[in-house]
């Protein structure tokens, strides 16, 4: 299509960029009103350089100026000039500033506190860059529109040259961003002088700092540089030197993953495990909406009732009063979670999308006020929940505590990674698949939609039950409070970031959604608001998730032509109707 | 179902042994509230024949259609597929016994790949069951790969040649999207495939060769054919018997020549004035 676009119209862009910028320099009012800047101002990034409290307003502002140079793709038009790249981004810091040193007129002309208790004198020091007066508007001013010039210095080098410094310039902020987790392993592992050295006063030294950023600007520019080259070596070695290098691979992945609790110590072996049990209903969910197209918003509910019952046949004190062992308990909740996953899945057959979505939030919410009702008190214990459940045993190891229960739930990702694969690449994923596409054509081709869509139900429910199972002996106790609608919307959220369908999407997800916020503890207060603009974001820049699987990804990018172009791309342009005609 | 359809359906038994009729349909109607989609038609598909089904838009065709197929429960009136009566039957269990069928508007999984709608289509001749997929047992993996060899056949037969088959169903242009319909309907090893338009939207060459295509199909794999078209210049090569629909009703059945100058016919098409 490149011989089709418009001459670049540089008053649109610039135009485009002021709007931008208003919109990063609103951001940055946010950040400043709901406490954000304030309250991380002693949190650094680099300690003594960069506080992470205004680093976050100077991101959105340099992300903002980054994408007003460049046109969007959907308007057609060849790449501006560099002298007008750099105008935009300028543009765009310019907008962001005027915003900002209103919002600082503002605060300091009328005391807004009664409205928004953040914007105190602190927020105003902090924004104007310590200095009082208008010398500190000016300094605002100045910060933003050197930040524009920073993003519209990144556009005039070569794309492959920009690459590993955006690389290396966010890899500085993970790892600052990391700290209190690798902190934690670097004592774990008794390294106390490379933690002091790394980190002080919750920031990234500046000689740690500096070496994060060469190191990874050093990897990312070899990658972009020679990547190809040896990844066509890799490609040229013979077929069993590779199978050979994969199966190494794998085994030191695997020797990882059985030393892991053990360098990472107790509280982050707990982290990972709670991460396990999410990448098992993940997993699970993933069945019921990314293969079969059933949007459930329930999945709480079979949680819920792996956990319940379980607790229920092994806890001595339950009104079972059974006490069975875990491994005994263990067929009985996946038998009683298929059933489950069928009753729910039942009365839902005829409905689809939004309409089967409601259903199913209404389910998840029945059980849990069942659970929680007191008329069924007796048996579940109502608020209280069932006590004292045992952790499994195997042979004379008693299961307990993070580090140990890390093995099981190890083993069953592992187990239910496997049947999403191996169902996904069978004839039940292909019809799962036509069910989602189309339901009625799919029953024409002979496809029992009755049963595919309860044996989706009914696999996604085991793997929500195993996940609830596994709930219940980790903490000793099952009550409904922690079963709540937050469970089905972090499992499908996690679905959708790892890429819908795909089962590597699912694991990643589960570490970023589950994982992430546990490390980040210090900023539990904004989970929520992070969590949903981490998912906006994603929604417009990468609908198919971070690691979406092939056809998915295929499907949300060929927007960008019509499909017939791409497709007469790909396959050339003798797509003649030969072959029809009879021999 | 009435009394009448059920009485005919006992006859319809010991009848169609092997050498009668594929299909037969007898006093069939569908009305939706008070519209009469299709008023007592009877019809009937030798085997290894073509027929069609014609009649101006709105004629009640594609209704017809959807009752052979189990899209719609027909309200009254019996048909006997292969000597089993099938009126009423789901849509799957419809296709298990050897209908195949294609869309008026084209309904492709478009999402999935080319090879992949193919491999749908056989659904029905699979045996392997979800706990044999999730041991992954040998006889699935033969199973897999004889589908896919079958498929990647079906796929030339149909003339869409096999760099193609990773390709998503989707982009591929539309007379290609035709074919490949036409291959997933195949794949399930159909008695007796329903085309729904297959020539809508195709300029007279592809037209033409599509029809041409239809006759082979029908030499190649003895199957029979039931064709619905409103354009009655591309029945008239292909098929032996021409069923001539008009409100929901029979009006004309008879071999090409006699459809051709029918007075009704030609009144229901042009218009009254026409018949003079």
């Amino acid at each position: 299509m490149s011989d089709r676009l418009k001459p670049v119209d540089p008053r649109r862009i610039l135009k485009r960029a002021a709007g931008l910028g208003a919109i990063a320099g609103l951001a940055g009012v946010y950040l400043s009103v709901v406490g954000i800047v304030e309250r991380f101002e002693t949190r650094n990034v680099v300690t003594g350089v960069a506080p992470l409290g205004l680093l976050t307003v100077a991101i959105a502002i340099l992300v903002a100026a980054y994408v007003a140079a460049r046109p969007p793709r959907n308007w057609g038009m060849t790449e501006p000039a560099r002298g007008h790249k750099f105008m935009a981004s300028l543009l765009t810091g310019a907008a962001a500033g005027l915003v900002l040193v209103l919002f600082l007129l503002a605060v300091g002309a009328l005391d807004l506190r009664d409205i928004f208790p953040n914007t105190t004198p602190g927020l105003v020091r902090i924004l104007s860059l310590g200095i009082e007066g208008p010398a500190g508007w000016a300094a605002l001013m100045a910060l933003c529109l050197s930040l524009g010039a920073v993003a519209g210095a990144l556009h005039q080098l070569r794309p492959r040259d920009r690459q590993p410094l955006i690389a290396a310039m966010a890899a500085v902020l993970l790892m600052s961003l990391m700290e209190p987790f690798l902190n934690n392993v670097f004592l774990q592992l008794r390294q106390n002088a490379l933690a002091s050295f790394i980190y002080q006063r919750s920031g990234l030294t500046i000689p740690a700092a500096v070496i994060v950023f060469l190191v990874v600007l050093a990897v990312s520019a070899f990658q972009t540089y020679r990547g190809a080259a040896t990844r066509r070596r890799v490609a040229a070695l013979p077929e069993n030197t590779r199978r050979s290098a994969t199966y190494v691979a794998l085994f030191l992945v695997g020797l990882l993953l059985l030393v892991l609790p053990h360098l990472m110590g107790v509280f982050l072996s707990e982290v990972v495990g709670t991460v396990g049990l999410y990448i098992l209903m993940g997993l699970g969910l993933n069945i019921v909406v990314g293969y079969a197209g059933l949007l459930d918003l329930g999945y709480v509910a079979f949680f819920a009732v792996g956990a319940y019952a379980t607790a229920l046949l092994t806890s001595p004190v339950s009104s079972l009063g059974l006490g069975m062992d875990f491994w005994m308990a263990l067929p009985i909740v996946i038998i009683v979670a298929a059933i489950t996953g069928i009753i729910i899945g039942a009365p839902v057959l005829r409905l689809r999308g939004d309409y089967l979505a409601i259903v199913t939030l209404g389910f998840g919410e029945i059980v849990r006020i069942l659970l929680l009702s007191d008329a069924l008190r007796p048996i579940f214990g109502g608020a209280q929940g069932i006590l004292a459940i045992p952790p499994p045993v195997v042979g004379d190891l008693r299961l307990a505590g993070p580090i140990n229960l890390y093995y099981p739930i190890l083993a069953f990702v592992v187990l239910g990674a496997f049947v999403a694969w191996t169902l996904a690449n069978s004839r039940i994923g292909r019809a799962w698949n036509a069910m989602r596409e189309d339901e009625e054509v799919a029953a024409a081709t002979g496809i029992n939609t009755t049963n595919y869509k309860l044996l989706a139900f009914a696999i996604g429910a085991v793997f929500g039950c195993v996940a609830g199972a596994f709930f219940a002996v980790k903490i000793g106790i099952v009550f409904p409070q922690r079963l709540d609608l937050l469970v089905s919307i972090t499992v499908l959220s996690l679905i959708i970031l790892g890429g819908m369908g795909s089962i590597r999407g699912v694991i990643l997800g589960a570490f970023v959604l589950v994982g992430l916020p546990e490390l980040l503890r210090e900023f539990a207060e904004y989970r929520l608001l992070i969590y949903g603009g981490v998912l906006v974001a994603m929604m417009l820049l990468r609908p198919e998730g971070l690691l979406p699987n092939r056809s998915r990804q295929r499907e949300l990018h060929d927007d960008d032509d019509s499909a017939e172009v791409q497709y007469q791309r790909r396959v050339g342009t003798e797509t003649g109707a030969p072959a029809i005609s009879a021999p | 179902m009435t009394m009448q359809s059920g009485e005919a359906r006992e006859e319809m038994a010991p009848a169609t042994a092997e050498p009668g009729p594929l299909m037969v349909v007898q006093a069939l109607s569908k009305h939706f509230g008070g519209l009469v989609a299709n008023r007592e038609i009877d019809f009937d598909v030798p085997r290894n024949s073509i027929v069609s089904i014609i009649g101006p838009n709105g004629a009640g065709k594609t209704t017809f259609f959807n009752q052979l197929t189990g899209f719609y429960e027909p309200t009254s009136g019996s048909i006997t597929f292969d000597g089993v009566d099938i009126a009423g039957l789901a849509p799957n269990d419809v296709a298990k016994l050897g209908i195949g069928r294609t869309y008026q508007n084209i309904r492709l999984f478009k999402e999935m790949t080319v090879l992949a709608n193919v491999m749908v289509g056989r659904h029905v001749r699979l045996r392997s069951q979800w706990f044999q997929a999730l041991l992954h047992l040998p006889s699935v993996k033969r199973e897999e790969e004889e589908t896919t060899q079958r498929a990647r056949e079906l796929l030339d037969l149909v003339g869409l040649r096999r760099r193609y088959e990773d390709e998503l169903a989707r982009n591929l242009p539309y007379g290609d999207q035709r074919r490949l319909e036409i291959a997933r309907a195949l794949a399930s090893d159909p008695k007796l495939l329903l085309l729904d338009e297959p020539t809508a939207g195709m300029n007279p060459g592809e037209t033409a060769q599509m029809t041409q295509f239809i006759s082979r199909l029908r030499v190649e794999l003895g199957i029979a054919i039931l064709l619905i078209e409103h354009d009655m210049k591309v029945v008239m090569g292909v098929s032996e018997r021409i069923t001539v629909l008009d409100h929901g009703e029979r009006i004309a059945e008879g071999t090409p020549e006699e459809i051709r100058t029918n007075p009704l016919v030609i009144e229901a098409y042009l218009g009254k004035q026409a018949t003079v």
